[in-house]
Parts: structure tokens; sequence; C-alpha cells
């Protein structure tokens, strides 16, 4: 993003990454913020609840109904307001943001695991291993966007609630959502690997007779690291838009669950009168995406050794 | 040129191979016997013998696909499971125009806000300007279809409450009808290509041969003109592929949002339905219109690139 100047004296590894990081204000002030929200998404339902008196609690759990304060305003009670069934909408952006991070969390684990495993084997023993990765995720990429998504959590849907209720739904729209994303990381990191298995410092310790293990997971593992990482934080902002749009159209998290995606939809139809409704889970999707993008495009720019390289 | 034909071709074999093949697999493994569900209390054996085989559901599983393949390249979709022998083609043909309509007039909005963004933020370059024309298109690029339909909701709402002219916010079929749609669904992609655009003249201005115009005397706006942007034109072929993606997605959201009766409208209103067969059908069609754009991009660049001619 920001141009980095190095001084002449300073080399290339005198100085650590996050100072690199941290002069990127975007994308340190982003920092910040993810970890703010998934400490809210962590702690937030249970300090709003203890913020109130006792017998006020249940009215701020974010499931019960209170009918006779539908639609609500904000007030003292009711931080940000209720919604169409008098549920406590702060309560709910709590559930649908830890929602959201939680399903973001799973499908990075599965990207990470699959994605990076698969392209670390694909690009270090190439042959038929390589073949059989490579084409497997070009069948999945040949699925244009969402829809390999749409199909996978349309056509299970039924059976992981019926199986596992919501905790069914919402690993189903997890392992649909890294259908999607792994076979992007998988061709990074076998790229990468394939550039960095023939280079001196690993054909040096093969010749020392390094075990495959270990030239894996001692020499190119930690050199391709940083790009799982950074991969990793950027496909967090479009995992978190996919989560909202499954849940919106009604393939993802189901009621009495919430979803920033969930929120809106069943808002938007009250926009005229409640517009504060929609708004509100909006705005938080729309600050959570910018900030993963920001983080990951700073983490790219700090880790990245060729950009350090080049500036 | 011929080599690079035949390798375009096998690709888009194993392009729609893999479509087809993933889409009936993951809709094969649906659970439950459709048949018996399709009969509903009425269970006549020699009926549902007619049926189970009129599906072709008495058939192994890939004798299954061979033939669903056989009937696709006929242009025979089969048959709905919620409304018993009816062709799926007659459930989405009314549909494909106005998914067609929607998706070509955002394209060609995205095209015609996207193309001279980018051109004026390059010559713009690291000025005020370039920073806040850059700065909204990456704002309508992450910023989620569904919180910007909301926005526009009020921002129409406000229009009509002041008395002023306001748009229709759902529905299909009047011409006004499709404002609000087609802005939305064009946002993301204008952002994507005022980017590409962008980079792509910046890239160009770096060339020598632009020097060389420079150098000859040539006035600023006929290098422009002739020579830098008649270059960096050219990768704006490659966006038709990935913009179209975005479109399918997109189509999803703004169709349902904004009750348009298209693909992604009736793909939602099977799933609901459990009527897989149209599911399959849907997903399969869109994927195909990306394979298509991705086709047109590799038989038309060659024709106005002779670089890649060459090769």
């Amino acid at each position: 993003m920001t141009e980095i100047a190095t001084p002449a004296e300073t080399s290339l590894t005198s100085r650590p990454w996050w100072t690199y990081f941290l002069r990127n204000r975007a994308a340190a002030a982003s920092g910040v913020f993810v970890v703010v929200a998934i400490f809210l998404a962590l702690v937030g339902p249970w300090l709003y609840q203890e913020l109130t008196s006792p017998e006020q609690r249940q009215g701020r759990d974010g499931i019960y109904q209170d009918y006779q304060a539908i639609n609500m305003g904000p007030s003292a009670e009711h931080w940000l307001g209720t919604d169409y069934l008098g549920r406590d909408t702060l309560a709910r952006l709590f559930m649908a943001v830890r929602i959201s991070l939680l399903v973001a969390f799973v499908v990075e684990a599965l990207n990470v695991g699959l994605g990076g495993g698969l392209g670390l084997l694909a690009g270090y023993f190439g042959g038929w291993a390589d073949m059989l990765i490579s084409r497997l995720a070009d069948m999945l990429f040949a699925f244009p966007g969402l829809l390999l998504a749409i199909l996978v959590s349309a056509v299970f849907g039924p059976t992981a609630r019926e199986l596992y209720g919501g905790t069914g739904r919402l690993l189903l729209v997890a392992s649909s959502l890294s259908l999607v994303s792994w076979p992007l990381m998988a061709r990074l990191v076998r790229s990468e690997t394939l550039s960095l298995k023939s280079r001196e410092f690993v054909l040096a310790s093969r010749g020392l007779g390094a075990s495959h293990a270990r030239l894996i997971l001692q020499h190119i593992l930690p050199n391709v690291a940083w790009l799982i990482t950074v991969a990793a934080t950027l496909d967090v902002a479009s995992v978190i838009v996919n989560e909202a749009t499954l849940s919106l159209l009604g393939l993802g998290i189901e009621e009495p669950a919430s979803s920033l995606g969930l929120m809106i939809f069943r808002a938007a139809g009250l926009i005229e009168r409640y517009p504060l409704q929609v708004f509100i889970p909006a705005a938080a999707i729309t600050s959570l995406v910018l900030a993963f993008s920001f983080l990951g495009d700073g983490l790219r720019d700090a880790l990245d050794p060729r950009s350090r390289q080049a500036s | 040129m011929g080599r690079i034909i035949s390798k375009r071709a096998v690709t888009l074999v194993f392009v729609l191979f893999s479509v087809t093949f993933l889409t009936f697999v993951v809709s094969h493994l649906a659970p439950g016997d459709p048949i018996r569900n399709m009969m509903g209390g009425r269970q006549d054996p020699a009926r549902y013998a007619f049926l189970r085989h009129l599906y072709g559901f008495d058939q192994p599983w890939f004798q299954q696909y061979l033939t669903y393949l056989a009937h696709l390249l006929r242009g025979d979709l089969g048959y709905s499971f919620k409304y018993p022998q009816r062709p799926v083609w007659d459930l989405i043909a009314t549909g494909v125009p106005v998914s067609s309509e929607l998706g070509g007039l955002a394209l060609t909005l995205s095209v015609v806000v996207g193309l001279p963004a980018g051109v004026l933020a390059s010559l713009w370059q690291n000025t005020w300007r370039d920073t806040a024309i850059m700065g909204l298109m990456l704002a309508l690029y992450s910023i989620p279809s569904f919180v910007i339909i909301p926005v526009l909701w009020v921002a129409d709402l406000a229009l009509y409450k002041a008395g002023l002219p306001s748009l229709p916010v759902a529905g299909w079929g009047r011409p006004e009808q499709l404002i609000l749609p087609v802005l939305v669904l064009a946002a993301a992609n204008a952002g994507f290509i005022a980017r590409l655009m962008r980079n792509s003249m910046l890239e160009v201005m770096r060339q020598d041969f632009i020097r060389t115009a420079r150098a000859k005397g040539l006035p600023q706006r006929l290098v422009i003109l002739r020579h830098v942007l008649r270059n960096a034109l050219l990768p704006l072929l490659t966006v038709l592929g990935p913009a179209t993606a975005f479109l399918v997605t997109g189509a999803f959201v703004v169709e349902n949002l904004f009750a348009i009766p298209g693909v992604g409208y009736l793909t939602v209103q099977s799933i609901g339905q459990r009527d897989y067969p149209v599911i399959q059908a849907t997903t399969i069609l869109l994927a195909l219109a990306v394979v298509i754009m991705n086709l047109i991009t590799d038989l038309v660049y060659p024709l106005v690139d002779p670089r890649v001619r060459a090769e």
C-alpha cells in the first residue's frame, strides 16, 4: 500500500518485520480493530449482561423476545435498540460477529491445513502428487465465485440441520466456504515451494542427507509461512462476506442464531421505519471486511521478502 | 496459434467436465429418495417404477452421469422434482433473459464507470484526485452488495418523501426498475476494472516506446490517446471472465433482495423446495456463462494483440 523508504545503512535483516508493519498506519489501526473485535466477540455478550441488573439480564441475551419492546430505538436498557421480535440488537450483533469470526477461523484452519499442506506436497514432490492435487484444485476453480458453496450448502443444509442443529449448519457453511478458499492457497503455496526447493540452502541440506520431512518442515515451511499468513488474512475478508451472503440467502446460519447477513436480511423489509436495524450490521460487516483487507495488505508489505527488497 | 487454440480447447473440456461432474455428484449425494418424496402419500409401485425409470434412478450413478451429459449436449436439462415430469428448462427459461439483461447492463455500466476512473487516476497519479478516485473505487469493490442496497433504498426513500422523482425499489418489467439493481451489480466490477486500468496505464507509461513518443515531440494528449491508452486497454479483455464470475454471485443477492425473477432468484426458490435438478441446471448454466466469457477472451485476444499471435 504505502511506499517504504529504507535508509541505505540499514540492512534487510536488521529490523524486525513489525517495524515495517507499524509504519503502515491503516494496517496498524486495522490490526487494533481486529483485536478489539475478537475481544468483544469473546467477552462482549457476558460483559453487556453484567452491566445491567440481574432482573434485566435476560433481556440482553439476544434470544429473549420481549414483545412489549419491539423495534425500539437505542435506550439505556437496550444500547442499540431491539429488533422485530423484541430481541436486543447489540447482543445479537455480538453473537453475529462471534459467528462471523468463528466461521472465518474454521475456514482458515481448513484453508491453511488443506490448501497449505497440499500446496507444499504438490510443490515439493511434483510428479503424480502434483498432478493430482493441481487438477483437483483446478476442478474446484472451475466454479465461479460462491457457486460451489451455494450448491453444497443447498444440498446438505437440511441434513446438517437435522443431524447437528445450529452447529451442523455452522460447520457446513465453514466447510463449503473452504472449498472456495483452499484451491487458491494451494496454488500460491505450490508455486512458492517449487521455487524454494531448488534454492541453494535446500539443496545443501539435502546433500547432507536431510529427510523429506525435515526439508519440508525445517527449510521450506518457515519460508512459505509468511505467504500462508498473508493469504489467510486476506481470505478472511472474503469469508466474512461469503458467510453473510449464504446466511442472507437462507443457506447459512439460521435463527435463533445470529449472523450479520441474517440481521441485514431480516431488517431489510423494515428499512423504511427502522433504518438503524440495517445500518448497524451493515456498518459492522463493512468495517470488519475493510480491517481484514488493510491488515492483509500491511502484513504482505511487511512480510514479503520481495516487497522489502524492492523498496 | 494452433497450439494455443488446442491447449485452450483441452482446458475448456476439462472445465466443462469438472463443473458438470462435481455438480452431478454433489446433487446426487442429496439424502433421501426423491421419487418417494415426489409421490407423497400415494405409494403406487407401478408409478414408482415408472418415475424411477423416467428420472434414470434405476441405473448405476456413472451411467446416470453419462446420460445426463448426453442430454445436456442436446439442451435437455432433465425433469424437476417439485413438479414431476415438468422439464427443468421450462422452469428456468424465463429467468435466463432476465439475468442476462441485468448482467449485461451491469457489465456495460461497470466498464463505462471503471475505465475512465482508472485512466484519470493514472494520469493524476499520486495526487489527491488519484487518492479520491481510487479510494472510492476500493470502497465500491470491497463493500458487499447487501450493504450498498439498503443505503440506496434509504436514499431513494428520502427522495420520495421530499416529493422528488424516485425509483421503484423492487420488481421487474419496467425500465426504471432496472436502475437500482444494475447500479448495485455494477459497483464491485467498476472498482475492479478501475484498479486494473490504473495499473495497466502506469505499466505502459513506463515503457520505452512511450519515452520515444514523447522524445519525438508528440503532444501529451496524443501520446496518451495513441500509444498509452491503446496498449493499456488490452488487459481489459481478460476482465470479462472474472467480472462475469462476480456477476454470478452478485445476481443471487441482488435478484433476491430486489425480487427480480432471474436465474439466481429461481435457484434460491428451488433450494427451498429441494428441487435438486433445477439447482444442478442453474449451477451448470451460470458456470457455463463464465466459461463462455473466458472463451471469448481467448479468441479475441490474439486478434487485437499481435504479440500473443506471434507466440
